[in-house]
């Protein structure tokens, strides 16, 4: 994969604020990162929108904010050569299991709502967004945990390089739940990072995009690996094979690598940066996406990326590897480079809060 | 750019489990359907589906370990396992960071989620067992298939929904064609589960006793469930281990209806049908037959049916439905159909729709195979996939020779 460029992007990130008034069901704890004052009706109106679960509405508003940002013009023919990849973990596990439990729950076991159907499948998301912007190119879900949004860019990349899309619309959503919250709370290690949501979607293009795509290049992707070490590659050794991996195809020296954005919850997990680290030979910058942005599962590398294109710290050409591993023991590295075109960095701060 | 031959096959499906078995089926016109047990469907009018029964999948399985995977991850590695195996592959001659695992799925660990939902239910969110919320991610598919097998590149599940496992052969494709790999196992899984049963029946779109696409009177699907993956590697890797090749995987095509998040859209489906034909360098008349998406619904097989006939014009290739047999195993319904036709084109055989009776004036020309299997010489077949969401998908399998 090269020259796959950031032409936009935009991000919705929650923060730690009171969550009991969200939902009707208990919760493991009063406080959560949701995205504060999240309402998909009043960024999209009710039109269309009637059906959609939390990380729906996450997915689509962050997808225009995006294509916005890029200044994509998505009409005509365009709109066939505009594609979607989104990372997930399990769709929305609430509808999912809304639904399940109607059929434990109502009077009858088939009394469910047949228009909430489709929010019970996992590419619900990434089909609404076709619907709600035209976009008739591959339309790819990716489920994959926290490795889903770097799993995501790779089918993208490949998508736009085989000539399958011009565009395509990159990220990964998860929704703050009581099911997501609940996951986390009995399923992550003691101190780990508590549930969170958001969304991070970017507008991906190759090097000879047209002009319809939107002119400015935020950042570059230069490679992507992604790769599995068994029983949960407890050495890092596949993590670390990424990280070679998508350095060579970067053709970069681990001397111009200034950070490494990890998926981690904390500073002192360890789990990813230390296999990065060694494969470097020195220890630049350590940058823990879930720190900030609490447990999102797929979307928290997609934050990772906006907070990383909001620092400012690629300008002139900056390069910093993002990194993801999962539970079983899939892992992705990506080496991405500041583009030219500073103007995705510079209004970053304002415009994507 | 490489060619794609197909060289193993693993059928995990309610009329048989592993190559022969399944090709014995199909070319019998076996029903797979019976009466639900994964969970209680007395409260339910409609009460058939098309399970893998007895499925045990501890003698099939050399690393994973059952207990730890869920019933769709267990569908995925043991298909994996066999289409290794029917391939004559040994995973360990590998060159385990050029070998990869692309799954599709619909509803990923359903039967999982059914289980803690029911937890939830009883006893509240607190008790739910956490060894239960590690197997749900829907990711640990592809992961499951890379964890049995020792295989060291991508790992990578689609969730497409009931086209998700041509998403993952066309991936799979794209992967061996450019250099990025030797060998990927690709397919899909699903498990039957209670809210799907739930949901197609009050979306109108479940069939109380059989599945009868292409027929006047079909009333719909039934769900079903399985594991259904391929062994893929380049045409070079396989001479250099001297393999069999079945068929040759001659390219793919994806898009989005972008217009309703159920209802399919002939345009679209056209279109799609076109895009597969470019990417694999064919033209609608050297279609030979067609592994229908047909999932016995009106809507799809009326919808399926127009697009085809726009395509290929008022003389179509035979078109027949192997869920007439096995019910719509959803993210594995693709890669049933894709064995399918691999099986027609190094077998000599078109694979019959079954519980065929009447034919539809709404779809005139299109012969559906109708009950019994065909002696035939397909040399290239298309594998249509549709799904919620609009998307769209289908490959090309061709013969060799």
């Amino acid at each position: 994969m090269t020259g796959i460029g950031i032409a936009g992007w935009s991000v919705l990130t929650g923060v730690p604020a009171k969550v009991t008034e969200l939902y009707e069901e208990p919760l493991p704890s009063p406080t959560g990162r949701a995205v504060a004052g999240f309402d998909v009706r009043a960024r999209l109106g009710r039109k269309g929108t009637g059906s959609y679960d939390r990380v729906t509405g996450l997915a689509v508003v962050c997808c225009q904010d995006a294509l916005r940002d890029a200044g994509t013009a998505v009409d005509g023919a365009a709109r066939t050569r505009i594609g979607v990849a989104l990372g997930t973990t399990m769709g929305s596990f609430k509808s999912t299991s809304d639904y399940s439990r109607d059929t434990l729950v109502q009077e009858r076991p088939y009394l469910v709502n047949p228009l909430l159907f489709p929010n019970t499948v996992m590419n619900c998301a990434a089909g609404q967004v076709a619907i709600r912007f035209g976009l008739k190119a591959v339309n790819a879900t990716i489920a994959g945990g926290p490795v889903a949004f770097l799993n995501a860019v790779r089918y993208a990349g490949n998508a736009i390089e085989r000539g399958y899309a011009d565009v395509m619309l990159t990220g990964a959503a998860e929704e703050f739940t009581p099911h997501r919250a609940w996951a986390s709370h009995l399923t992550a290690p003691p101190g780990a990072f508590e549930a969170g949501e958001g969304a991070g979607v970017f507008v991906l293009t190759g090097p000879r995009a047209p002009s319809w795509a939107g002119a400015h290049r935020a950042a570059e992707i230069l490679a992507v690996a992604t790769g599995y070490g068994p029983g949960g590659d407890p050495d890092g050794r596949a993590l670390a094979g990424c990280a070679e991996r998508a350095l060579a195809r970067a053709r970069i020296a681990p001397a111009d690598v200034a950070a490494v954005v990890t998926g981690e919850g904390a500073d002192a997990d360890g789990g990813e940066y230390a296999p990065v680290a060694w494969v470097l030979g020195r220890s630049p910058d350590r940058v823990p996406a879930g720190r900030d942005a609490g447990d999102c599962g797929a979307a928290t590398s997609a934050l990772g990326l906006g907070a990383l294109l909001a620092s400012g710290r690629l300008d002139g050409g900056g390069v910093v590897l993002l990194t993801a591993r999962g539970a079983d023991g899939a892992a992705g590295v990506a080496v991405v480079r500041g583009g030219p075109d500073r103007r995705g960095a510079a209004g970053a701060g304002a415009d994507h809060g | 750019m490489a060619r794609v031959a197909v060289t193993g096959l693993g059928p995990v499906s309610s009329i048989g489990v592993g190559r022969r078995a399944f090709a014995g089926a199909l070319r019998a016109g076996r029903s797979g359907i019976s009466r639900i047990t994964s969970f209680d469907p007395s409260g339910f009018p409609h009460q058939n589906a098309g399970e893998v029964r007895g499925f045990r999948p501890d003698g099939r399985l050399r690393r994973l370990d059952p207990r730890r995977w869920g019933r769709s991850s267990l569908f995925a590695a043991s298909a994996a396992r066999l289409a290794a195996a029917d391939g004559g592959l040994d995973p360990g001659s590998l060159d385990p960071g050029r070998a990869h695992a692309v799954i599709g799925t619909t509803s990923g660990e359903s039967a999982v989620a059914e289980a803690l939902t029911a937890q939830i239910v009883e006893h509240g969110f607190a008790v739910q067992d956490p060894a239960l919320l590690a197997q749900v991610p829907a990711g640990r598919l592809a992961n499951a298939v890379s964890e049995e097998l020792g295989l060291l590149g991508e790992s990578l599940t689609i969730a497409t929904a009931c086209s998700a496992s041509n998403y993952a052969l066309g991936y799979a494709y794209d992967l061996l064609v450019t250099g990025e790999a030797d060998v990927v196992l690709a397919g899909g899984a699903d498990s039957v589960c209670r809210w799907a049963h739930a949901g197609f029946y009050r979306l109108g779109a479940l069939a109380e006793h059989a599945c009868a696409p292409f027929d006047r009177d079909r009333s719909g699907i039934l769900t079903g469930e399985g594991g259904a993956v391929l062994l893929l590697e380049t045409f070079d890797h396989a001479r250099v281990r001297g393999a069999r090749i079945y068929a040759e995987l001659l390219g793919h095509g994806l898009n989005c209806d972008a217009r309703h998040p159920v209802a399919p859209d002939t345009a679209s489906v056209a279109e799609c049908m076109r895009l597969a034909h470019r990417n694999a360098g064919v033209a609608p008349g050297d279609v030979d037959y067609i592994c229908a998406h047909g999932t016995g619904t009106p809507t799809n097989d009326l919808v399926e049916s127009k697009a085809i006939l726009e395509v290929f014009g008022d003389d179509p290739p035979p078109v027949s439905s192997i869920k007439s047999m096995i019910g719509h195993t959803m993210g594995a319904a693709c890669g049933f159909g894709a064995i399918a036709a691999v099986l027609a084109v190094d077998q000599g055989f078109l694979p019959p729709t079954i519980n065929w009776t009447t034919p539809d004036p709404g779809m005139p020309g299109i012969d559906p195979v109708p009950n019994t299997a065909r002696r035939a010489r397909p040399r290239i077949a298309q594998n249509d996939g549709f799904a919620f969401g609009g998307n769209n998908a289908i490959v090309m399998l061709g013969a060799v020779a």
